[in-house]
């Protein structure tokens, strides 16, 4: 369990990395068509449409990745409060709530990209490209977080029985 | 399932599974499972939950927030931001509690390019107040200033909430973030006008320093203010100016600030590959966990209005018959005391469904309302037990610094906070003349 968990620690970091590049393009992309609008008059047409679909990307790849290292936002004043054993309990109910929703989220978002894929949907802005290639990264990411909650579940069966110490707020 | 029952299942169903210390973006899924269960139809209500969360990111008003949150990351982890601290450092000289006047004025400066509350305030943490200390500064004299000027980084643009504030109540987003401008401008003030009172009052809280400190003078003095300093605030001026002369969007306006940025720590030779990485991965955390939240969440008002609990409670204020001046008090209060609880992006999510239909039937204006809404949330930043600045400053405070003593210095901030929003609730100019003067 521990090799596989530290695998897929990679796996995310590396996903991290390459979100970190996409940022970095976003940035290059639409500096660079704001550019040339304003030098030659015509910019890249496509470049909005990129970052939008780089933000989104962006957001997924990370997600995982934030879920291994404790960063996603989260309440911890009950767990404060409660024994220490009670809030270890919260906590692994938490962890089963949210394997569950990410399981729901595969089933509907598969369902999702299958049904556009045999239907041959086409996102028709100024990229034309399949829909499925947008819409497939979200069950894919969250079969990623629900095999990071397994982790996480398994991590603090095996910890002391406390509640974690995790980020409780953004920015 | 009448509007009453739908609201104590969803709010209620919210707190216990936000309780669990489940991540807020994972608890707003779940309620949102429920809610399209029992509200959305089922099957086809879980199929939109799904395509709803591929749409709520790929929009072009959120792209702001990763390249503002990136101009402070390169900022702080370049080094570039110390050497502003150096340059303002020569200037300012002879003032009462000089070096709490110091971390002020420079954070005012970093909130101008930082679009992150916590960078700004570990960074001046780490790096002032140990010097504070040093010389027998009060801790409540030390502290206090840093947290303060933490929040306003929340005001002043850029800042990556503001935009998230815009986009979710759909407020012009650029005319929010130059909203945020003059009270931002207006506490610091405030804060620097308290510190010399007080250190005028008290001079054991912040004793004065050796004048062996004198360093040098004319152009020696100057010269790192112009090198260090000025092109931070060009910098800050091209991202305003490009967003209200109209030739960029407010993603063209930070894609320029965050590339400008760039360049800027390039040319100071003080970038390379290493901190570059960690400023863009320092980035992709910090907005990944705001947009993963609305990943999960963007459902949650859909839920609330089929269920028909917004609908339901819309009426029963607008049936209390309450005068303008009374709903913005109660929304105000609402915020506020969330703010003590839940963390900034909750506070939109959960409070916005109800209060921008409320909004716009008593036609209140959107930008007064931003405004007061982000002072709520900067607010939200400082008050205790759970006020995110109170708990960064106490990670880099010395291990003999209290948490009572951290709160007692944010104390006087906090006061001065809670006079701006009063002020802009009585005089709306305060927030709305400068984006109706730069829109002209």
């Amino acid at each position: 369990m521990n090799r596989l968990s530290a695998a897929f620690g990679r796996l995310f970091n590396a996903l991290a990395i390459a979100a970190a590049l996409i940022l970095l393009g976003m940035v290059v992309i639409v500096t660079a068509d704001i550019v040339l609008r304003n030098t030659i008059g015509s910019g890249l047409v496509w470049a909005n449409e990129v970052s939008e679909y780089s933000l989104y990307l962006m957001t997924l790849l990370t997600a995982p990745w934030l879920l291994r290292r404790g960063q996603h936002v989260r309440l911890d004043i009950i767990l404060t409060l409660v024994p220490a054993r009670a809030a270890w309990l919260m906590e692994a109910i938490g962890d089963l709530l949210g394997f569950v929703v990410c399981v729901v989220l595969i089933r509907y978002g598969f369902a999702m990209s299958y049904d556009s894929w045999r239907l041959s949907a086409i996102t028709i802005k100024n990229l034309v490209f399949p829909e499925w290639w947008l819409l497939a990264p979200l069950p894919a990411t969250f079969v990623l977080l629900a095999i990071e909650f397994v982790f996480r579940f398994d991590r603090l069966m095996r910890g002391e029985r406390v509640r974690r110490v995790e980020a409780t707020s953004v920015s | 399932m009448n509007w009453v029952e739908g609201s104590i299942l969803l709010f209620g169903g919210l707190v216990a599974v936000m309780g669990l210390g489940l991540p807020v973006a994972f608890a707003f899924l779940v309620l949102n499972v429920i809610g399209a269960i029992l509200f959305l139809g089922g099957e086809p209500g879980l199929a939109q939950l799904a395509r709803n969360a591929v749409q709520s990111i790929t929009s072009f008003s959120l792209t702001p927030i990763p390249f503002f949150v990136l101009m402070g990351e390169v900022l702080f982890h370049t080094g570039v931001a110390l050497k502003a601290i150096d340059a303002f450092a020569l200037l300012i000289r002879r003032v009462p509690g000089r070096l709490a006047v110091i971390a002020i004025v420079a954070g005012t400066v970093f909130s101008a390019i930082s679009g992150s509350t916590i960078a700004t305030t570990a960074l001046l943490g780490s790096l002032m107040l140990p010097t504070m200390l040093a010389r027998g500064y009060d801790p409540r004299m030390a502290m206090g200033p840093i947290m303060g000027i933490g929040g306003v980084d929340m005001l002043i643009p850029p800042s990556a909430l503001t935009v998230l504030l815009g986009s979710l109540a759909s407020i012009s987003i650029a005319g929010l973030l130059i909203g945020g401008i003059v009270p931002g401008l207006i506490l610091s003030l405030m804060y620097v006008g308290y510190i010399i009172a007080r250190a005028t009052m008290n001079p054991a809280l912040a004793p004065d320093e050796p004048v062996t400190e004198e360093g040098p003078q004319g152009a020696a003095r100057w010269l790192p203010f112009v090198t260090h300093v000025v092109p931070l605030v060009l910098i800050f001026g091209l991202v305003i100016g490009a967003m209200t002369g109209g030739f960029a969007t407010p993603t063209e306006a930070a894609a320029i600030g965050a590339a400008g940025t760039i360049v800027a720590a390039a040319l100071y030779r003080s970038l390379s590959f290493a901190n570059l990485m960690k400023a863009l991965t320092g980035t992709v955390a910090v907005s990944g966990t705001i947009l993963f939240i609305i990943v999960g969440a963007t459902t949650f008002s859909q839920v609330l209005s089929f269920s028909g609990v917004v609908n339901g409670l819309v009426e029963l204020v607008t049936g209390l018959g309450l005068s303008v001046n009374a709903l913005m008090i109660a929304m105000l209060l609402i915020l506020l005391f969330l703010g003590c609880f839940v963390d900034q992006v909750s506070m939109m999510l959960i409070t916005l469904p109800f209060f921008m239909p409320l909004v716009q039937r008593y036609d209140v204006d959107l930008i007064w309302f931003g405004v007061l809404f982000l002072i709520c949330m900067q607010l939200g930043l400082l008050t205790p037990p759970f006020g995110l600045l109170l708990f960064t400053m106490k990670g880099v405070a010395p291990p003999s610094i209290t948490m009572q003593q951290i709160y007692a210095a944010s104390l006087p901030y906090i006061a001065m906070s809670i006079l701006i929003l009063v002020l802009i609730f009585l005089f709306p100019a305060i927030a709305t003349w400068l984006p109706a003067v730069l829109s002209r």
